[in-house]
This record gives C-alpha cells, sequence and structure tokens, in this order.
C-alpha cells in the first residue's frame, strides 16, 4: 500500500516544498489528504501543516498545529514526542497547553509567535503608552529564556525585572493581551498563550463535537474519506482537514483502507 | 524450540537466555484462558489484586462489597467440564458479616511481603486492618483520617514493617505494624494521595502519586520528599553515558536560566528541590517573603506536576530502573528513575479511568506494560509504546491485572466481579 502511494506522494511533498518557498500556499487546497494523510518527518509534517492552515477572515492568527495532528501524520508517536522536545529545546518551536481538553497542546513556529506578539502590541499600542515597554521585556527575557509552557509568578517578576521595574500592572497588562493566562489549580502559575485564539478554540471544540455527532449518526458509523473532506462544518472556523487530522490523532476516528479507498470510522473504545 | 534445546544442552546458548526466550514467546501468545476459572464471591467491584511474592501460589483479592477473599492459584479445588477446566474457589472469605470486617469498599489488600501469614486490608471506612490468614481474625487495625486509597509494604524490607497508607488527607500515613503505632507522616502532597510504592532497589524509599498530579520520592529516614517528577523535565531515551549527560545538563542550565535541579551527581541532596528561582535574584526575594522552613521541608512549595490530573497507577519495573505513571490526562509515562526525568515514550492510550486508582503490571524481564484501558487490558511495548497485545473479555471497566511470572498468566480484574486468566494456551 505504502510503495504505490510513494512516488506520488513524494513527489507532491517535493512540489510543496518548492510552493512553500516561493510563498504561494493556494495550490496546497487542492491536494487531498488521503494522499498526504502521513510523512516521514515531524519538522516536514509540521512545515506543511503549517503550511496547510486555513485561511480565516475574522480572526488574524498566524498558524499553528496541535500536537494530535502530529501524532496522526507521523507512525511513531514516540519519536514525534522526542522530536518536538529537542525542537523545542533549539527553540525552533514553542509548545503551548491549551485549554480545550485535558492533553490539548498546540504547536508554533517561534518566527509566529514573534510576529503575534508584534501584532497584539501594534493592537494594544494606542492605550497606554507608559506600561508598554512590558511587552519588549516579555519578548527578549521571557520567551528566550523559559522554554516551558507554564511559568511561575516569582520567575515571571523576576526575568522581567531585567529589563526593567516590574510592577502588578504589567503582569495584569500581558494577561489582558492574551499573552498569559492564570492557571486554574494554581494561582500563582500562568499557561503561556496564543493571543487572539479564543474564537478559534471555540471553534475547534464544537466542531470536533459536530464532526463526532455527524459520524455516530450515520448507519455504519463512517464514511469515506474523500467525500468526508469536502464537507464544511457549521459551526467551526477551521476546515475539515485540519479537525481529521485532530481527531484521528486523538484516537476518537480512525482510518481503514478500503479497495474503494480510505474510510473514516468512528472507533469504539 | 528444539533447536533451542540441543543449542542449550550444547553450550551455544546460555541458559538465561534460552529461558528468556521462552518466556517472551509466551507472553507474546497471551490469550483468554478456556481452562482455568477462578469463582469469585465477591459482589462488588475488584479493587486490587496481589499474587504473594513468596510462592506466587495465593492470589488476594479486594472488592467494593468490603470482602476480601484469597484464591490458591495453582491448585484447583474442583474440575469441571470432563476434568478439563479447572475451578478455583476461594479458600476464604472476609466480609461485612465478619465481626471486624470493613464496613464500606475496601480498596487494597497486599499480603505480608515475608509470608502469607498475614495480609493487610485498607478501606474506604477510614481503617486499616492487619489479618491473620490461618484463623481470619484482625489482629491490629490502625484508624486513618480520611478513605483509604491504597497501602503499601516493602517486598525488601529487613529492618522495618511499615505499611505506607495513602489516604484522602494529604499526609501519607506510615503504620508500624511490630508497635501498632504510626510511625510518621509524610507531608508534601497538595491533596490526596491516591497511590503508594515502595521503590524496588530500596527498602527506604517510597514513591507516591497525588491527586494534585505530582508524584514524590521519600526517603522515610528524612523529612520531606527528596525529588518531585517534573513532566517537562524530559531526556530522550535511555540515559546517555555520563560525560554526555555533565554536558547536556550544563547547557540546559545555560540556556534555561533557571536553577537547575542537579540530578546527576546529587541524587539524595538532602535540600530536596527548592522553589524555582532565576539565578540573578535569588536570595533576597526568597528570604524576605517566606518564612524559615527546614531545608527538608523546601520540596513542599516545588509545584512540578507528572500529570495533568491526578495519578491513578505507579508501577516501578521489577528492575528497579524505571517507573511507569498513569493518569486521569488518559497518558502513561516512563520515568527514569536514576535520573527522574521522563522518557518520552508515548503510550497509544485513549481514555483511561479517571476516577479510581489502577493497578498496572509489568512483565518479568520489563519489556511489557500491562495497563487497564477502560474495558481492555492493553499490553504495551515499554520502549516504543506501541500497543502489542489487547485483551477483550470484560464487560465492564477493568480496575487492576497482576502479572504472574511464574507461569505467565495475568489476571484482570473489573468492575463486575469477574475475573479472567489469560494463560499461554
Amino acid at each position: 500500500m505504502e510503495r504505490g502511494k510513494k512516488r506520488p506522494r513524494q513527489e507532491k511533498e517535493e512540489a510543496e516544498e518548492e510552493e512553500i518557498e516561493t510563498g504561494s500556499s493556494n495550490a496546497d487546497r487542492s491536494l487531498s489528504l488521503e494522499e498526504n494523510l502521513t510523512f516521514s518527518d515531524t519538522l516536514m509534517a509540521l512545515r506543511i501543516m503549517r503550511a496547510q492552515f486555513p485561511h480565516l477572515d475574522k480572526v488574524a492568527i498566524q498558524p499553528f498545529v496541535l500536537q494530535s495532528q502530529l501524532y496522526s501524520s507521523v507512525k511513531d508517536r514516540t519519536q514525534v514526542d522526542r522530536e518536538l522536545e529537542s525542537l523545542r529545546r533549539e527553540k525552533v518551536l514553542r509548545i503551548f497547553k491549551l485549554s480545550t481538553g485535558q492533553d490539548d497542546h498546540g504547536i508554533m513556529f517561534l518566527d509566529d509567535y514573534l510576529k503575534q506578539i508584534e501584532r497584539v502590541f501594534k493592537r494594544m499600542e494606542g492605550k497606554d503608552r507608559g506600561d508598554m515597554e512590558v511587552f519588549k521585556w516579555f519578548t527578549t527575557h521571557v520567551v528566550e529564556s523559559k522554554l516551558e509552557p507554564s511559568i511561575g509568578h516569582q520567575e515571571l517578576c523576576s526575568l522581567l525585572s531585567l529589563g526593567g521595574q516590574v510592577k502588578d500592572r504589567h503582569v495584569s497588562l500581558l494577561i489582558n493581551a492574551g499573552l498569559l493566562t492564570r492557571q486554574l489549580i494554581d494561582p500563582n502559575m500562568y499557561w503561556f498563550a496564543i493571543p487572539n485564539i479564543g474564537s478559534l478554540l471555540k471553534g475547534l471544540t464544537q466542531g470536533r463535537k459536530e464532526l463526532l455527532s455527524f459520524l455516530n449518526r450515520r448507519k455504519y458509523k463512517e464514511m469515506m474519506l474523500a467525500t468526508l473532506e469536502k464537507k464544511h462544518l457549521r459551526l467551526s472556523s477551521l476546515d475539515m482537514r485540519f479537525h481529521l487530522r485532530d481527531l484521528i490523532g486523538s484516537g476518537h476516528l480512525k482510518t481503514v483502507h478500503t479497495p474503494s479507498g480510505m474510510v473514516v470510522r468512528v472507533s469504539k473504545d | 524450540m528444539w533447536k533451542g534445546i540441543r543449542d542449550r544442552e550444547a553450550g551455544k546458548l546460555r541458559p538465561n537466555s534460552f529461558s528468556n526466550r521462552i518466556k517472551s514467546g509466551r507472553i507474546s501468545d497471551l490469550q483468554i484462558s478456556n481452562h482455568k476459572d477462578i469463582v469469585s464471591p465477591h459482589r462488588g467491584a475488584i479493587n486490587s489484586l496481589q499474587v504473594d511474592l513468596t510462592e506466587g501460589r495465593y492470589l488476594l483479592s479486594a472488592a467494593s462489597d468490603a470482602s476480601a477473599a484469597v484464591y490458591d492459584i495453582q491448585r484447583a479445588t474442583d474440575y469441571e467440564g470432563a476434568g478439563l477446566i479447572a475451578k478455583h474457589k476461594s479458600i476464604f472469605s472476609v466480609d461485612k458479616q465478619h465481626g471486624n470486617g470493613h464496613k464500606y469498599a475496601i480498596s487494597s489488600a497486599i499480603w505480608y511481603p515475608v509470608d502469607t501469614g498475614l495480609f493487610i486490608t485498607g478501606s474506604y471506612d477510614h481503617y486499616i486492618k492487619v489479618w491473620d490468614t490461618n484463623t481470619t481474625q484482625v489482629v491490629m487495625d490502625f484508624k486513618m483520617p480520611g478513605k483509604v486509597y491504597r497501602t503499601a509494604m516493602s517486598p525488601l524490607a529487613t529492618s522495618h514493617m511499615l505499611i505506607a497508607a495513602g489516604t484522602e488527607d494529604v499526609q501519607v500515613r506510615l503504620c508500624d505494624i511490630a508497635s501498632g503505632a504510626f510511625a510518621h507522616t509524610l507531608s508534601g502532597h497538595r491533596d490526596g494521595v491516591m497511590t503508594v510504592e515502595w521503590s524496588a532497589s530500596s527498602e527506604w524509599i517510597l514513591i507516591t502519586g497525588g491527586c494534585d498530579g505530582a508524584i514524590r520520592f521519600w526517603d522515610i529516614r528524612r523529612a520531606g520528599c527528596f525529588r518531585v517528577l517534573d513532566q517537562s523535565q524530559s531526556q530522550l531515551g535511555r540515559r546517555p553515558p555520563v560525560l554526555e549527560r555533565a554536558a547536556l545538563n550544563k547547557s540546559l542550565s545555560a540556556g534555561q536560566n533557571s536553577l537547575t535541579r542537579s540530578r546527576a551527581p546529587h541524587k539524595k541532596h538532602a535540600n530536596g528541590h527548592g522553589p524555582k528561582h532565576s539565578t540573578i535574584s535569588r536570595m533576597p526575594a526568597k528570604g524576605s517573603v517566606r518564612q524559615r522552613l527546614h531545608p527538608g521541608m523546601l520540596s513542599s512549595q516545588d509545584r512540578a506536576t507528572a500529570h495533568y490530573g491526578i495519578v491513578t497507577g505507579l508501577k516501578v519495573t521489577e528492575d528497579g530502573m524505571y517507573l511507569l505513571s498513569a493518569g486521569s490526562d488518559s497518558r502513561i509515562r516512563l520515568w527514569d528513575l536514576e535520573s527522574g526525568r521522563n522518557t518520552l515514550v508515548n503510550f497509544e492510550t485513549v481514555r483511561l479511568q479517571t476516577s479510581k486508582a489502577i493497578q498496572l503490571a509489568t512483565s518479568q524481564d520489563s519489556a511489557l506494560a500491562f495497563v487497564p484501558c477502560m474495558a481492555v487490558v492493553k499490553a504495551f511495548d515499554i520502549w516504543s509504546g506501541k500497543t502489542s497485545l489487547a485483551f477483550h473479555g470484560h464487560y465492564e471497566c477493568v480496575n487492576c491485572c497482576w502479572f504472574n511470572s511464574q507461569d505467565q498468566v495475568q489476571q484482570p480484574t473489573s468492575h463486575i466481579f469477574q475475573f479472567l486468566n489469560h494463560h499461554k494456551t
């Protein structure tokens, strides 16, 4: 099964790499999920999925990838975890814990994250001139040195104070901008967060529910992948391919190879 | 196999590797047994199973209907089906009708590690009772401040007879059978303690997993815990050799600019692991804001979590080098005990039971881990995390499983009081 698909897939992947470099990503959407469901390398999977991130009109956000999407794309999950860990240590990407479930993590390339912070900074620039320097302190001191997804209050203040005098209102400004969120279990710990992501997370949970309930309502709880991909989700602004990869990776759906193509089925626990 | 025997005779194959080969062959062939049946007198979910460590002959089970029963798994009580199916009925069982029995669910029952003359049960009625097996009478009991979730005794202990009890209360209590009193309490967890496990390499080291998601290591001779496992401290695979590790530690500390938990040289440092501070403003903040704490208690401020939820199961592998932990975030993690880091092996689990503790099992050569995942028991290859076997057959959630290495039998039990044997057929 793999050998027959390898050549067209490889060619397509090389073609995609060139497209990424020239900057055009319109052709990617025409490539079906069936042909490029799995990749051999985590970094390549990340780059391609980043290029395939849906264009959103209402929200201006840089592309990010969910960890469950990576699990569906690369066969060996342990390899994914380890490669993510080494990429994180090399500061190529950052991992964020998302609030949509107990084990959801979002992965964003570091450059994209910095661009996102810039965008937020510009949007908030009109307001309070005096405290704006906290964003620069955050980018230069905290993001560079703290690579984990969470940070304690003391450590945050001490890292920010490398830039200047830190007051409580500086931290509140960061929370208002969406760069930090308080942890529910522990009032002194913060999660790093992607700003402006709220509506997308809501779309993510609703889209998941909608897709699962759609498949559950069908008689045999399955559907051909090719036809499923063409459907539009009503409640989510993220596209079907995004949700499919996420649910396959988290184990709620599974794909079965059949003579007439791939079939997506709801997996029984 | 015959060629293997011939090779062993001739000396081409070492006896140990020959027996390991046979064992792993048998393990990969595990299926539900159709000739051995353990008849359980329980009327509620079975919460814990243990085969005694001395002979591997008697199975002790504890159920939610406040009953505990003992079975002889090597000798059947009677045979059915023209002598083909061996039925093992319980030798005795103690339940609510017993004068001194427990009143609520028994959450864990363990054998006294030295011999099968005593067993210890811990229950949701806040008591831990020590029973004499031959007379089935309660010899001693200990009252706990909350529901007892798990009890454990060290299989290596030669100088102490302490029962470690994890309860709803944040403190882990050590009960001494010799004196009938509490020896001491270990504080540091911030919520109830769901699982306790003694180390397989030292009789003084206790590992506890709490409802706050933290896994702590305690040396019972000292105050406070000496290590808290943090899921973000990870290593890629098996530990690198010593020189590489020292270089790795240095580069990490330079890059991350935080107080390093110096794991390689000082494993049992008395100060434990203090709160994370950047190296720049270390002393003034700490001294002025906090009261002075005993150095052993500094670890109580360490808030690292091993799981994003409750730690529901802990198992130390037989060689004492790795720790498997299962959490209610449906993740199973493998920790390297020497370095204290997450080895990042990803075990493919979709859902794990979240409200109760589950009992994990590992095969003797530490190659397979058996984990109850809802109604199925899955066997994972420890180093790659792939599911190698899955045992279906239970109608409801599986709570605990036990791997009997003597004849490669694995016994999972479920919510509806059923035993299933998985044998090499």
